[in-house]
């Protein structure tokens, strides 16, 4: 049966076991996400987001509603909970002031303890130690800089380093996803 | 009975209730019992399982009779509940009600309570309130009682539907009325909705019986253009001051033939009676079937106000019913109860930016679309778009604007689903059986008698309905279409609908002025500013100052038959309140002897 279930992709319902009544307490209990419990799922913070409308797999409602319902692992391990481009519009026209993009960074750092945390964005954090700068620095760059007799970049930051050591952003292991 | 210490006899019971679990779950019983009996004067001490109960009352009389008790403190619930019932129990065996009293130790024990407290604080309240009010009590005196004659007549304020319907009862039931409206004419917001749901009926036809009664009813004293500016005086005996802003047209002498009106030179665009779609003159009558139905010059756009010369309608009217002379009359009235129906507005949507109302012609609200649907409106009942005055092919109307969010109005608007669906089968089955109608929605709400059987019927006739909130609304900038995007939860898929009109359904908010009137009856508003009535199930339409009434959507938004019923439910309480002829000042007013 489950052999004829994998291969024609067939899903199982969701059972009462595997959602978890405390996930959404823990995520309301920080204070930027508390007011995603008073959420109806009027949808206008997925109408209004710009990545929904290119990549439907991300949706706001969904998320709110999935971790609502208690979807923890679902929540947690999914890529779409990295996706938002934060441009706060649904955060401006939610009629129940539900801070959508606050609740978004809860879930991230939660995601990031259990070991979901992207591979991409941990090669970020390795770069900002390094460097102070998100991305990587090109030869142009540097030669810009001097042209415009600007100062070269610093490569040690003890401060930034010491901040990343305290907080353990540099522990975070990235996701394995299985193939 | 024992001597006190102080040699007077006062002999007071003291019995806690338990409420059944209400009170005794949340605070010790035998703990205050203890502490009562140790009070000064306290003889006898007793807890009973509900006291309010036939049997709790005959314990209570059983008490006083066996231990002579002369007063009497019952520890039990919110008095404004239950003071009367035991002052009733104990006036039956001769206690004078004014040493009965009531006091609530249940608000800090009770499931649901705002004010509920642990079980150490509930006790320590307990004690003290309980300590309290046996000082109290062994200080009390008798209360003469002092009455008063009533006037046996009744102001209402408010001329539309709710305060029709108040007038009328009670003029009926031989009360003189007095009945102030502010605009020029009466019938309020009902007159301007077309139709009515949920039978359809036209609205101005079944309002016409009770506007056009008012206006003969030998009881009822119609005061139009006019305003509440001081209130005084208590129940029975309240004193109003009206003001009265001049017609510049003699009642007396205006036939409502509409010459002046045709011959007015100049107009202006009408934001009362056609929500900003229309024009009407400087002299208007609102609208045919208004009442009264006399003209009416509006001085900040007449020629003669601004600019000194024109009087075309002096010269043409044929009644010489003109006059420009007229001065605005403050009218000194005495009542002896006021109803307040002052009704609702329609909440202004240009706050909710990403709808584009007041920026996109094309967008206009429920109220504009009647207005446009009825047959008197400003395009006689063709339903055109404002842009170009074409007809439009596809509409999407927007429900919950300005309610059920936080950043406008918390509350449900409770009308705007049932108004959307009338509007859609109007256009559906009377004005345009070709158009597209969609209904975007977050809960559909048909909660009244027959009204889920009318949704039904929208949804037969090829309604469409989508099942997500819009989140924002652009403008084609040629076509002045409307780019509507809007996910459907139905279909989880993100809709992007290019329609001819967008409709808001938009809140109900308190009227114009519902802030200071309600200053000068020195009468509570609630949280959203609507008029706050006692208790929200069992006094729905008294307020805190007795004799002061409220109906219709002035205490919250509401359709037309819960209207109607707290109309005439507060028309029943000033009835009740008048009909003796006299009443009995309370306590707080007679001085002790």
């Amino acid at each position: 049966m489950n052999k004829i279930k994998k291969i024609l992709e067939l899903k199982n319902p969701v059972s009462i076991s595997e959602l978890d009544p405390n996930f959404k307490s823990e995520v309301i209990a920080h204070p930027d996400a508390r007011g995603l419990a008073a959420c109806f799922s009027c949808g206008t913070c997925s109408a209004g987001c710009p990545i929904h409308e290119v990549f439907s797999e991300y949706s706001p409602k969904k998320l709110a509603k999935m971790v609502r319902l208690g979807m923890r692992k679902q929540v947690l391990s999914s890529p779409y909970i990295w996706y938002c481009a934060t441009c706060h519009n649904c955060e401006q026209r939610c009629p129940q002031n539900v801070s959508f993009f606050n609740v978004l960074n809860v879930l991230k750092n939660m995601a990031a303890k259990e070991g979901y945390a992207p591979s991409a964005w941990v090669e970020q954090t390795k770069q900002v130690v390094k460097t102070g700068i998100v991305f990587p620095t090109e030869e142009n760059w540097i030669k810009k800089r001097e042209e415009l007799s600007l100062p070269s970049l610093k490569e040690d930051h003890p401060k930034l380093k010491k901040i990343i050591e305290l907080t353990g952003v540099n522990k975070i292991k990235p996701r394995v996803d299985k193939e | 009975m024992e001597q006190n210490k102080n040699g007077k006899k006062t002999g007071i019971g003291v019995f806690i209730c338990q409420c059944g679990k209400n009170i005794a779950g949340g605070v010790d019983i035998p703990a205050l019992l203890d502490f009562s009996r140790g009070l000064e004067e306290v003889v006898f001490v007793a807890d009973n399982k509900f006291s309010c109960s036939e049997e709790g009352q005959i314990v209570i009389q059983n008490a006083i009779r066996d231990s002579d008790l002369e007063r009497v403190i019952i520890a039990a619930c919110d008095p404004g509940l239950h003071l009367m019932t035991f002052q009733r129990c104990g006036q039956k065996i001769g206690i004078d009600p004014a040493f009965v009293d009531l006091i609530d130790i249940r608000k800090w024990t009770m499931f649901g309570s705002p004010d509920k407290v642990d079980e150490k604080h509930a006790l320590d309240n307990a004690k003290r309130l309980i300590e309290q009010t046996v000082k109290r009590m062994r200080l009390r005196r008798k209360i003469p009682k002092v009455t008063v004659e009533v006037n046996p007549s009744v102001l209402v304020i408010g001329g539309g539907v709710a305060g029709l319907e108040a007038s009328l009862d009670l003029a009926d039931k031989g009360y003189k009325v007095h009945l102030v409206e502010r605009l020029p004419t009466i019938g309020g917001k009902m007159a301007l909705l077309y139709k009515v749901f949920p039978t359809n009926d036209c609205a101005p036809c079944i309002l016409a019986p009770k506007t056009a009664y008012t206006n003969i009813h030998p009881n009822i004293n119609l005061l139009t253009n006019s305003e509440v500016t001081k209130v005084e005086g208590h129940i029975g005996n309240f004193s109003v001051v009206v003001s009265q802003k001049p017609r510049y047209v003699d009642e007396k002498k205006c036939t409502g033939c509409g010459l002046c009106i045709e011959k007015c030179p100049t107009k202006v665009v009408d934001n009362e009676y056609s929500r900003g779609l229309g024009e009407r003159k400087a002299i208007y009558i609102p609208y045919d079937q208004a009442i009264p139905k006399k003209a009416v010059i509006d001085t900040q756009n007449c020629l003669y106000f601004q600019k000194g010369s024109c009087k075309i309608c002096e010269k043409i009217c044929p009644t010489s019913a003109i006059n420009f002379k007229q001065e605005p009359k403050t009218i000194e009235l005495k009542v002896g109860a006021i109803i307040v129906a002052t009704g609702f507005d329609e909440y202004n949507p240009t706050q909710k930016t990403e709808y584009g109302y007041g920026r996109y012609s094309n967008v206009i609200t429920q109220f504009q679309l009647a207005r446009l649907l009825d047959i008197d409106g400003p395009t006689k009942g063709r339903l055109l778009r404002p842009a170009d005055g074409k007809e439009p092919r596809s509409i999407v109307m927007i429900q919950c604007v300005g309610s059920r969010d936080e950043n406008a109005n918390r509350y449900c608007s409770s009308v705007c689903c049932m108004y959307a669906l009338k509007h859609a089968q109007i256009i559906k089955e009377m004005v345009l059986p070709d158009t597209q109608v969609y209904i975007s929605y977050i809960d559909i709400r048909t909660t009244g008698k027959g009204f889920e059987e009318y949704y039904k019927r929208t949804r037969e006739i090829g309604v469409n309905f989508i099942h997500g909130r819009p989140a924002e609304v652009v403008e084609n900038n040629e076509t002045k279409n409307l780019i509507l995007k809007v996910e459907d939860s139905d279909i989880n898929e993100l809709l992007k609908l290019e329609v001819d009109l967008i409709i808001l359904s938009c809140a109900t908010v308190p009227s114009k002025g519902t802030k200071h009137l309600a200053e000068l009856l020195r009468v509570n508003l609630d949280e959203n500013g609507f008029f706050k009535e006692v208790h929200p199930k069992l006094r729905p339409v008294e307020t805190n100052v007795r004799g002061v009434y409220i109906c219709g959507s002035a205490q919250g938004p509401k359709d037309i038959p819960d209207s109607i019923v707290q109309a005439k439910a507060a028309a029943s309480c000033a009835d009740s309140e008048l009909r003796k002829g006299e009443i009995q000042l309370p306590e707080f007013m007679v001085k002790q002897t």
